[in-house]
């Protein structure tokens, strides 16, 4: 969204106009659902996450700066709500209901049944192996790899220095990996083709 | 590792964070590295993974906006049917206390209201207590 759009939509929704919010959710409802989804690991939590997140947004607005993007400042409430979910276990990291959400490759229909089973199954690993790590190594994993943000967005959402994000980063990554390894993945090709 | 790459550098060269002269710098120390090549390598393919649980929200679910916009407007909507409603209920109360009826009208008349009440708020109550306990509340129709 354009940001002068994205503005003006803004001024008017604090002046009180609820209809003008619409075109907000559904532009940030897509990345919205990736990150809940990443952090609580089922789709049904997630969008409920995103539905409280949306309206908590919408009250708080009278203290949006302007001046600033929408986006990051959405998702640092979006990531907040969702960890005070998990603190509070009403919604723990429980992967469920997870392959009816994921999209499905073309490539994977036309390299046949097996393929698919593989990926399937590597993402399966790969979402148990998320679940092992812990809330504070998967929200920034999340943020990297399924949301694709810069150093600078990760900060802002994570209200962090930019100079901790690659620390974290290697953290939580390492985490991942020996997760990885507990379940019985061995990077061995990896290694060799290196 | 060597001692002037640290972890950071390779995470911000993982994930193209780096400015050039920088990037061109751990390039050649990757490559110099076996190390650093085999523990970049591993860290490629865990990214690499990560595109295979990408998702497209869109195609399979409905807009939360329809229950967003609800949350937003509907506790405008009561709160001006409440304040309505009790500034009738009271003004009708007075009209009926002064009124030059007599007494047994008014009580008669103030029995079948309370009785009216009454019933209301027990089916209400029964409806609500329905409503906890109802297995398919969270599903959308």
């Amino acid at each position: 969204m354009q940001p002068d759009l994205e503005r003006e939509l803004i001024r008017k929704c604090k002046a009180g106009d609820a209809r003008f919010y619409e075109p907000l959710v559904r532009a940030y409802e897509p990345s919205g659902l990736r990150l809940a989804t990443g952090m609580l690991g089922n789709l049904d939590d997630a969008r409920d996450a995103l539905q409280d997140t949306f309206v908590k947004a919408y009250e708080a607005l009278h203290r949006f700066d302007l001046r600033r993007p929408f986006g990051p400042w959405f998702f640092q409430i979006l990531r907040n709500h969702c960890r005070d979910l998990l603190r509070s276990r009403q919604a723990r990291f429980k992967v469920e209901t997870l392959d009816e959400g994921i999209e499905m490759h073309p490539a994977d229909v036309e390299k046949g049944p097996e393929r698919t089973r593989q990926r399937s199954a590597a993402r399966d690993l790969l979402w148990r192996a998320l679940e092992r790590v812990g809330d504070e190594h998967r929200e920034i994993l999340v943020l990297k790899e399924l949301q694709g943000f810069r150093y600078n967005e990760i900060a802002v959402i994570l209200d962090i220095p930019e100079g901790t994000v690659a620390s974290r980063l290697f953290h939580a990554r390492r985490a991942l990996r020996a997760a990885l390894e507990e379940m019985g993945f061995r990077f061995a090709e990896v290694e060799a083709s290196a | 590792m060597p001692e002037r790459i640290t972890h950071d550098d390779l995470m911000r060269f993982l994930d193209g964070e780096l400015p050039p002269e920088e990037h061109a710098r751990v390039q050649e120390a990757v490559a110099a590295s076996t190390e650093l090549g085999r523990e970049l390598a591993i860290f490629r393919s865990m990214k690499s993974g990560f595109h295979d649980l990408s998702f497209h929200p869109g195609t399979y679910h409905r807009s939360v906006w329809d229950q967003v916009n609800e949350q937003l407007t509907r506790p405008i909507g009561w709160l001006l049917v409440v304040v309505g409603t009790v500034v009738w209920a009271a003004y009708g109360a007075y009209v009926f206390v002064t009124s030059p009826a007599e007494l047994w009208e008014k009580l008669a008349a103030g029995a079948i209201a309370i009785g009216m009440l009454v019933l209301l708020a027990s089916v209400m109550w029964e409806r609500y207590r329905e409503w906890l306990t109802d297995p398919y509340r969270d599903i959308q129709r």
